[in-house]
């Protein structure tokens, strides 16, 4: 018996989440353009359902991506901070200006150093489990399974981590901002030589509250563009088990590609328009 | 019987867009019966059923449940989206959310598409879970479980809304063959309690020798051939012979 004629069927390859299709074609931002919109609104809802299930989802990722960097956060701050003070002063010295160290780094610290630092950490440990947790439930079908359930993905699964990360990165931002000084007091202090008194004094005089605001307002954004970036490469896996570590890769390149060039836009614009703030 | 109205009813079904993998299917559950799919790996079992359940729009042909048609789009159409919740299905490998435990597996579609409070939505979760045999753990993670307790948490979970329909793929794959038996024995006394039509999708012959008292076998995308268990032993088609009595290989090399 002959097999029937052959019709030439494709073999069926993953059918692709629906944004994906324009991130083949480079709208990558359209993309998470779409998404972040989505979850944002899927955010509101949150906010306001006494329904629990995705509730305790943000609790969930609250823990994991807060609590569980905590101690890195906590510690590579009081690094960065003994780091800073070792090379401004060294910096300062041959201008005999190194009693300015305190201030450049009062300067520094909440504006630009806090933020920065807590979002590539939160970028190393999280946006790679993001978006691999998502792309290996896209491989296993569990996101298909919500879809046929008449579940939306978004709602059920990003959303929670695009709120928890809003909520840790301006969290954790605050811890580094208090860590930061600790490791410039340990450093002028133990190795510099100066007492805790004139860090005190110098520190009070250069710091702004409102750089705190700005450094926290920093935060925020970068805590979109990770959460948005990650959860769009995840959603966007092939269904394949290689490619979950692909989309994990993908995700922290682009989120720290994404959160340097946030700040480099922010920064710009407190240049170029001092008076916005 | 009297006349049994179709659960479901596939007909002339050829899709995805853009480019078509499954031709022109056309099959039918009756209520309180089983059907099975049979094909082998790439056949378009699972893309079958992507439609059926509206992973996939399909290019022509209509997919009714209970006489209403659930082929449309579910974002605009509200009664398309409430009929596709009297759909159950269980993917293979049962493809539970792994985040939330495997009680809140089962009280998700409860949550989403009724008004049940918590409390109740639990009450429900317990009871469909002692159904299908099984007494969770309040908070077990699904990943705790068996492989065969996660399938029987996966029926659960796609009979939460007690469907018309429930659709399984490949239900017994990594199972040994005890569990797979087990399997097989609670949803026949799952469907005569609830009556439900069961289609079952599957390149393991054993599910002919199921409930099943009609098969449709599927080659590249279409149906090439239906009939009973007999009707299947017998046939002269090759991919037939080749499922029902695994010979074709031996043959072909001799």
């Amino acid at each position: 018996m002959e097999r029937p004629a052959a019709t030439n069927i494709p073999v069926p390859t993953a059918p692709t989440y629906a944004p994906g299709s324009l991130s083949a074609v480079g709208g990558r931002f359209i993309s998470r353009g779409r998404l972040g919109a989505r979850a944002l609104y899927w955010i509101g809802w949150i906010a306001f359902s006494r329904r629990s299930v995705v509730t305790a989802g943000v609790e969930g990722e609250v823990a994991a991506i807060g609590l569980g960097g905590l101690r890195l956060v906590a510690s590579a701050s009081v690094l960065v901070g003994l780091i800073a003070t070792f090379q401004v002063s060294y910096q300062l010295a041959p201008y005999g200006a190194e009693t300015l160290t305190t201030r450049v780094l009062a300067w520094f610290a909440a504006r630009e150093l806090g933020p920065i630092v807590v979002a590539i950490l939160v970028v190393a440990r999280s946006a790679a489990s993001i978006a691999g947790e998502l792309a290996s439930m896209s491989a296993t079908g569990e996101i298909d399974a919500l879809r046929a359930m008449g579940l939306d993905p978004v709602k059920y699964l990003v959303a929670p981590k695009v709120l928890a990360v809003l909520i840790v990165l301006p969290a954790l931002t605050v811890i580094a901002d208090a860590m930061i000084p600790l490791g410039g007091w340990i450093g002028s202090t133990v190795f510099l030589g100066y007492s805790t008194n004139q860090f005190v004094e110098q520190f009070r005089e250069s710091f702004l509250p409102r750089d705190l605001s700005v450094g926290i307002a920093k935060a925020v954004l970068f805590a979109l563009v990770i959460a948005i970036i990650s959860a769009d490469e995840g959603l966007n896996a092939e269904r394949k088990p290689h490619a979950i570590g692909a989309a994990a890769t993908r995700a922290v390149v682009f989120c720290l590609i994404g959160v340097l060039a946030m700040d480099t836009m922010v920064n710009a614009i407190f240049y170029f328009i001092p008076s916005i703030l | 019987m009297a006349e049994a109205a179709s659960a479901l009813r596939v007909e002339r079904l050829t899709g995805p867009r853009p480019t078509p993998l499954i031709r022109d299917v056309s099959l039918e559950v009756p209520h309180g019966e089983t059907r099975l799919v049979l094909g082998p790996i790439q056949a378009g079992k699972s893309m079958l059923m992507r439609h059926i359940v509206g992973l996939e729009r399909p290019i022509s042909g209509t997919i009714q449940l209970d006489g209403e048609r659930i082929d449309g789009d579910a974002e605009q159409d509200a009664s398309v989206r409430r009929m596709r919740a009297r759909l159950g299905v269980v993917f293979e490998g049962s493809a539970l959310l792994t985040r939330i435990s495997a009680m809140e597996n089962v009280e998700l579609p409860l949550l989403e598409h009724t008004d049940a409070s918590p409390s109740e939505a639990r009450d429900a979760a317990r009871e469909l879970l002692a159904e299908v045999g099984l007494s969770v753990a309040e908070h077990a993670a699904p990943e705790d479980l068996g492989r065969s307790a996660q399938r029987r948490v996966a029926i659960a979970r796609a009979l939460a809304l007690r469907p018309s329909v429930l659709l399984l793929d490949e239900p017994t794959r990594g199972l040994d063959a005890y569990a797979a038996h087990e399997v097989d024995d609670l949803l026949t006394a799952l469907q005569e309690r609830h009556g439900f039509g069961t289609l079952i999708f599957s390149h393991e012959v054993r599910h002919a020798f199921g409930p099943a008292t009609e098969i449709y076998v599927m080659e590249r995308g279409s149906i090439v051939a239906h009939g009973d268990r007999q009707a299947m032993e017998s046939s002269d088609l090759e991919v037939v012979r080749q499922l029902m009595h695994r010979r074709g290989d031996h043959e072909r090399r001799a």
